[in-house]
C-alpha cells in the first residue's frame, strides 16, 4: 500500500519536476537560440537602399550592426498539389549573413540563382521535397520555376505548419528571375542595447538619416528585444503546466492523507502504549512524519528519472512547436533542489493533520479503542437514509453502503479521481467548443473563396471574369483597406456574410455612412463615428464594415457549385488564369479550410495537453483508490473473514470490492459531470485567451460524460484488483481474528 | 454427525512451532449441545475452526455429515460453510453496515438457499424467533449487545445448518442475556441442530448434553 502511495506522489512530483526542468531548458535554449541569430532590434521599410545609404546606417549612433533586406510575399505549388502562401525572404549574401541568421542543414548554400531553401518546416506545408522543381509566383512577378536546392532552419520564424505558410530563401538574382526588380527594401539594424526605448531612440536616428538622404520610411517594427516571438506563449503554457504540475501534487498529497490516517487508527493502541511508557505526543508525531518523509524520499528517487525523462519530452515537442533547436538538455541544480525540497514537503504538510491528531489521543482512549473495524455506522442521519436504500443485491448494497463509513477518505478520493474526470472533459469540451465557436466564425462567411487582388479594378470588370469561370456559382466584390484596423466595404445587401450582431444592427440598403465593427475593434475602445452595430468574430483581427461606394474592388468572395477540397482547387487556378488573361493579377486566392488551418493546429495542442494532464490525474485519482480501498481491506479484514465465514466466496469478496471501486467510480464521475460545466468553460476561455486571444461560444461534449463513466468504471473495477488479491489471500482464520 | 480423527494442528511462529492441537479424535453426534471448555490457549478456537472448515489441520481429517473437508477447495468450503455451518462470534460481529434482517438475509444471499422472495419473510421469522423482530430494519448501531447476539444467532441459522459453531457467544453479554442466549442454543439442539460452544461461562453447564476439555490441545475430560 505505501508502494501504491509512494507511485501516486511520484507521478506527482514527476510531473511537477517535468515542467519545471522544461521552463529552465526551454527559457535557457529558446533565449540562446533565439539570440544566437543576432535578431534585428528594428526593421525599418524603405525603398530601394543602396550601398551608400547601408553604409550611413552603420555609422549611426547606437547601431552596432546593420543588414538590408527584402520581404516579398507570393504562391508556392509543387508538382500536382495546389498553391501555398509563400514568404521569399532575399538575402544579400548568403556567406555572410549577420542579422537575423538562418542555419543551413541539408542541400546547397548558398543557392545559386533560380534555386530557393525552403526553411526545414516548410517543407510538410510546400509538400515539396530537396531536389523538387516548384512552381513560384510573386506580387509581380509571372509564374516561373525554381529547384528547391536546400533546406534552412530560420529560429526567427514561427512553425510554418501553425501558420500554413512556406518560408522560403532566395539570392537578389533569384528575385530578378522571378520577375521582381532586384533591390532590397528593409534595414534590419541591430541596436548596441536591448532596452527598449534606446532601441527607439536608435529607430528614430536610423530613420532622420534614411530620410535625410531622400529616402522615405514608411513602416519601422520594433519586437520586444531579445525575446523570440512565441516566448510569451511559451511562458504561459508553461505556467499552466506548472500549475497543473502543482494541482497533481496536491491531489497525490490526499492520497498521503487518507494513508497517515488510516496508519494512525490502526495504531492508536500501539500509540496509547508508547504514551503510557512515557513518550510525548511530539516524539509519537516524529515516527509517523518520518514515515511520511520516507514516503516522499521514495517518490523522489522514483519521480526524478520520470522528470527528466518528461521533461525532454516536453522540451522536445515545444520545441519543434516554437521552432528551435535544444542544444542541451542539462537541468540546472535548483530544479532538483526544488524537486526534493516540495517531495519531501508535500507529504509532510499532507501528513500533518492525521499525524497531529492521531498522536494527541489519550491514553485511555487509546487503550480502550476497540480497533478500527468497530466504526459507528449508523448513528448519523446519513447513515439510516443509505440503510433505506434497498433493491439491489445486497452484497452491492453493502459496497455502497461501506463507503460512507469513511467519508473524509471517500471525499478526498472522489475529489481526487474526479478532477481527472474534469480534465479530462474540459480537454473534450474545450476542443467542442473551438469547433463550435470557428464553425459558427466560418458560417458566418457564405463564400467558398477569397481572392485578393493586388491592385484595385473594376468591380464590374472582374466579376464579370470570375463569374465566367467553371463551377463558379456567385461572385461578390468587396474592398479591402485601412490601418490600424481593416475597413472591409461590402454591399450592404451582401449575400455573403451573415455575421452575428452583439449590439445595434447590420448593414442596411441605403447605408451610406453606417459602420458596423467586429468585437476585437470594439475592445480596442478607438473613437469611431458612425458605429450603427458590433459583431461577434472570435479569432478575427479587428476590423470594420462599411457599405461599398463607386465600383473599385481589390478583393472579391465567390461561391462554388461544388465545394469539395478538389473543386475547391482546381477553381483557384482557373480563377487566377482567367483574370491573368484580362491582365489582372490575383495576390492570393485562399479557402476556408486554408483560414481554418492554423486554428486547428492551435487547437490540437491545447486538446494533447489536456487530455496528457487528464490521464496523468487519472492516474493518480486511480492509485488514490486503490490505496483506499486497500486502506478499506486492512481495516474491514475481520468483516472480510465473518463473510467468509458465513458462506462468501473469495469471488464474492472481488465482487463486492470490485462495486466499492465503481461506486467511488461513479460517485467522482457525478462529481466531474457536474462540475465540468462552469470549470470547461472558464479554463476553455482562459487558454483561449492566452493562445489565440478570443472567447468560446462553449459547448458541452456529451460524448465526454459517457467515455468518463466507462473510464471510471474501468479504473474503479481495476484499482480492486490488487485489494481483492490481498483479501483473498486472506486464511479466515487469520482475518477472524484481526483486531 | 462430527467425526475427527487423528487431528493436529502446528502453527509456525517466530518463536518456533506451536501445536495447538494434539492426535485429537472426537465424534458429536446429530442434536448435540457440546461446550468445549478450557484455558485460553488450550486448542478451543482452534477446534472450533477446524470443525467450521475455517482451519485445516495439520494431520489428520475432519468429518462432518460425510463430507471430508480437506478435499474442498476455497470457493466449495465457502459455499459448504454457508450451508452447513452456522457462526456465532463473542463479539456479534454483524456488519456494521447492514441492517439486523439485512445481516440475516445474506447468508441467504451467498447460498442462495432460500428463493429471494422469501429471504426477507424468512429473516423476519428468525428474528422474530428471536425476540428481535421489532428491530429488522435498525441499523447493529442501534441495537444493545443483547439484541445484537440474537441478530447474530438468528444470522446463524439463516440457511438451516445442521451445526452451528459458537466462539464465546456470551462474554460480551451481562448475565440475563447470556442466560437467554444460552436458553436459544438449547432450544436449537432440541430441534436437532447441532451446536458446539467454545466457552469459560459456567452456567453453561445448566443447559448442555457433554463437556469436552481441552488442556494444551489434547481432550482432557
Amino acid at each position: 500500500m505505501k508502494a501504491i502511495v509512494s507511485f501516486a506522489i511520484a507521478i506527482g512530483i514527476a510531473a511537477f519536476a517535468t515542467v519545471l526542468a522544461s521552463y529552465a531548458i526551454l527559457t535557457r535554449e529558446l533565449n540562446q537560440g533565439y539570440l544566437a541569430t543576432n535578431p534585428a532590434s528594428a526593421t525599418l521599410r524603405t525603398d530601394a537602399i543602396d550601398d551608400a545609404l547601408l553604409a550611413a546606417v552603420a555609422k549611426t549612433s547606437g547601431v552596432r550592426d546593420v543588414e538590408a533586406a527584402r520581404v516579398v510575399s507570393g504562391r508556392i505549388k509543387g508538382g500536382a498539389n495546389g498553391w501555398r502562401n509563400l514568404v521569399l525572404f532575399v538575402v544579400k549574401d548568403f556567406a555572410s549573413v549577420r542579422v537575423g541568421k538562418i542555419n543551413p542543414e541539408g542541400g546547397a548554400w548558398p543557392p545559386a540563382t533560380g534555386e530557393i531553401l525552403i526553411e526545414r518546416d516548410a517543407f510538410q506545408v510546400a509538400r515539396v521535397k530537396l531536389g523538387d522543381v516548384v512552381t513560384v509566383r510573386t506580387a509581380n512577378g509571372p509564374e516561373r520555376r525554381v529547384r528547391v536546392s536546400g533546406r534552412v532552419h530560420d529560429v526567427g520564424q514561427a512553425q510554418a505548419r501553425m501558420e500554413n505558410m512556406v518560408y522560403a530563401y532566395a539570392t537578389l538574382a533569384t528575385l530578378e528571375q522571378l520577375g521582381e526588380r532586384p533591390y532590397f527594401d528593409q534595414l534590419k539594424i541591430v541596436a548596441d542595447s536591448m532596452d527598449k526605448s534606446r532601441i527607439e531612440r536608435v529607430a528614430g536616428d536610423v530613420t532622420k538619416v534614411v530620410e535625410s538622404r531622400g529616402h522615405k520610411v514608411v513602416h519601422t517594427d520594433i519586437p520586444p528585444p531579445g525575446k523570440h516571438p512565441h516566448a510569451d506563449i511559451m511562458g504561459l503554457l508553461m505556467l499552466m503546466l506548472a500549475a497543473f504540475g502543482l494541482f497533481v501534487m496536491l491531489l497525490s498529497g490526499a492520497i498521503v492523507v487518507n494513508l497517515l490516517t488510516a496508519i494512525m487508527a490502526a495504531q492508536i493502541r500501539q500509540i496509547g502504549v508508547m504514551k503510557a511508557i512515557g513518550g510525548t505526543r511530539w516524539q509519537i508525531a516524529r515516527i509517523y512524519f518520518a514515515q511520511a518523509l520516507r514516503l516522499g524520499a521514495f517518490a523522489i528517487v522514483i519521480a526524478i528519472p520520470l522528470g527528466i525523462w518528461g521533461s525532454r519530452m516536453l522540451c522536445r515537442a515545444m520545441a519543434v512547436f516554437l521552432n528551435f533547436d535544444i542544444t542541451s538538455f542539462a537541468i540546472p541544480a535548483w530544479v532538483f533542489a526544488c524537486v526534493v525540497f516540495v517531495g519531501l514537503v508535500i507529504p509532510l504538510l499532507a501528513a500533518a493533520w492525521p499525524v497531529w491528531k492521531g498522536s494527541g489521543v489519550s491514553v485511555r482512549e487509546a487503550l480502550c479503542d476497540f480497533g478500527i473495524s468497530e466504526t459507528s455506522f449508523g448513528v448519523s442521519a446519513l447513515d439510516r437514509m443509505l440503510a433505506g436504500v434497498s433493491g439491489v443485491a445486497r452484497p452491492i448494497l453493502l459496497a455502497i453502503r461501506n463507503n460512507f463509513r469513511r467519508r473524509a477518505r471517500l471525499v478526498l478520493t472522489v475529489l481526487t479521481l474526479a478532477a481527472g474526470g474534469v480534465f479530462f472533459m474540459t480537454a473534450l469540451n474545450v476542443r467542442a467548443s473551438m469547433i463550435h465557436t470557428l464553425d459558427r466564425l466560418f458560417g458566418t462567411r457564405k463564400y467558398d473563396l477569397g481572392v485578393s487582388l493586388r491592385a484595385d479594378s473594376d468591380a464590374g470588370t472582374v466579376t464579370r471574369i470570375v463569374r465566367g469561370v467553371p463551377n463558379v456559382k456567385y461572385v461578390e466584390a468587396w474592398r479591402i483597406s485601412g490601418d490600424p484596423y481593416a475597413v472591409i466595404a461590402v454591399p450592404p445587401s451582401t449575400r455573403l456574410l451573415a455575421p452575428g450582431v452583439i449590439r445595434g444592427r447590420w448593414l442596411q440598403p441605403g447605408d451610406v455612412d453606417a459602420m458596423v465593427i467586429n468585437s476585437a475593434l470594439a475592445a480596442k475602445k478607438m473613437p469611431l463615428a458612425h458605429v450603427v452595430g458590433v459583431v461577434r468574430e472570435p479569432f478575427a483581427p479587428a476590423s470594420a464594415y462599411v457599405p461599398l461606394r463607386g465600383s473599385v474592388t481589390n478583393s472579391l468572395r465567390v461561391v462554388l457549385a461544388n465545394n469539395d477540397a478538389a473543386s475547391i482547387d482546381r477553381a483557384k487556378g482557373l480563377i487566377e488564369e482567367a483574370l491573368a488573361r484580362e491582365g489582372i493579377r490575383a495576390g492570393s486566392i485562399s479557402s476556408k479550410s486554408d483560414s481554418r488551418f492554423g486554428f486547428d493546429q492551435h487547437m490540437v495542442m491545447i486538446y494533447v495537453a489536456l487530455i496528457i494532464m487528464s490521464a496523468l490525474i487519472a492516474i493518480v485519482g486511480g492509485l488514490g483508490l486503490m490505496t483506499t480501498l486497500s486502506i478499506n481491506v486492512l481495516e474491514r479484514r475481520r468483516e472480510l473473514g465473518v463473510l467468509r465465514a458465513i458462506g462468501a466466496t473469495p469471488r464474492t469478496i472481488a465482487l463486492m470490492l470490485a462495486c466499492e471501486g465503481v461506486v467511488v467510480g461513479v460517485l467522482s464521475w457525478l462529481l466531474a459531470s457536474v462540475a465540468a460545466w462552469p470549470l470547461s468553460r472558464l479554463v476553455g476561455n482562459g487558454l483561449l485567451m492566452m493562445v489565440l486571444r478570443s472567447g468560446l461560444d462553449f459547448d458541452f461534449e456529451l460524448r465526454g460524460v459517457a467515455i468518463w463513466l466507462v473510464v471510471c468504471v474501468l479504473l474503479g473495477a481495476i484499482a480492486s484488483v490488487v485489494p481483492s488479491w490481498h483479501a483473498s489471500r486472506q486464511q479466515v482464520r487469520e482475518a477472524l481474528g484481526y483486531e | 454427525m462430527i467425526k475427527l480423527h487423528d487431528v493436529s494442528k502446528s502453527y509456525a511462529t517466530p518463536a518456533g512451532s506451536f501445536t495447538a492441537l494434539r492426535k485429537l479424535d472426537l465424534e458429536i453426534q446429530p442434536g448435540e449441545l457440546v461446550a468445549v471448555v478450557g484455558k485460553s490457549g488450550s486448542g478451543k478456537s482452534t477446534l472450533l475452526n477446524m470443525l467450521g472448515g475455517i482451519d485445516t489441520p495439520s494431520t489428520g481429517t475432519v468429518t462432518i455429515a460425510n463430507t471430508q473437508l480437506r478435499v474442498l477447495g476455497e470457493n466449495k468450503l465457502a459455499a459448504w460453510r454457508g450451508r452447513n455451518i452456522g457462526f456465532v462470534f463473542q463479539f456479534f460481529q454483524l456488519l456494521p453496515a447492514l441492517t439486523a434482517a439485512e445481516n440475516v438475509m445474506l447468508p441467504m444471499d451467498f447460498c442462495r438457499s432460500v428463493a429471494p422472495r422469501e429471504r426477507r419473510k424468512r429473516a423476519i421469522a428468525l428474528l422474530e424467533r428471536f425476540g428481535v423482530g421489532a428491530q429488522a430494519d435498525k441499523l447493529p448501531a442501534a441495537l444493545s449487545g443483547g439484541e445484537q447476539q440474537r441478530v447474530a444467532i438468528a444470522r446463524a441459522l439463516a440457511n438451516e445448518p445442521p451445526v452451528v459453531l459458537a466462539d464465546e457467544p456470551t462474554g460480551n453479554l451481562d448475565s440475563g442475556n447470556a442466560n437467554a442466549v444460552l436458553d436459544l442454543f438449547r432450544d436449537m439442539a432440541s430441534n436437532g441442530t447441532t451446536v458446539v460452544i467454545a466457552t469459560h461461562d459456567r452456567d453453561v453447564a445448566r443447559v448442555i448434553d457433554r463437556t469436552i476439555e481441552l488442556a494444551d490441545g489434547t481432550v482432557t475430560r
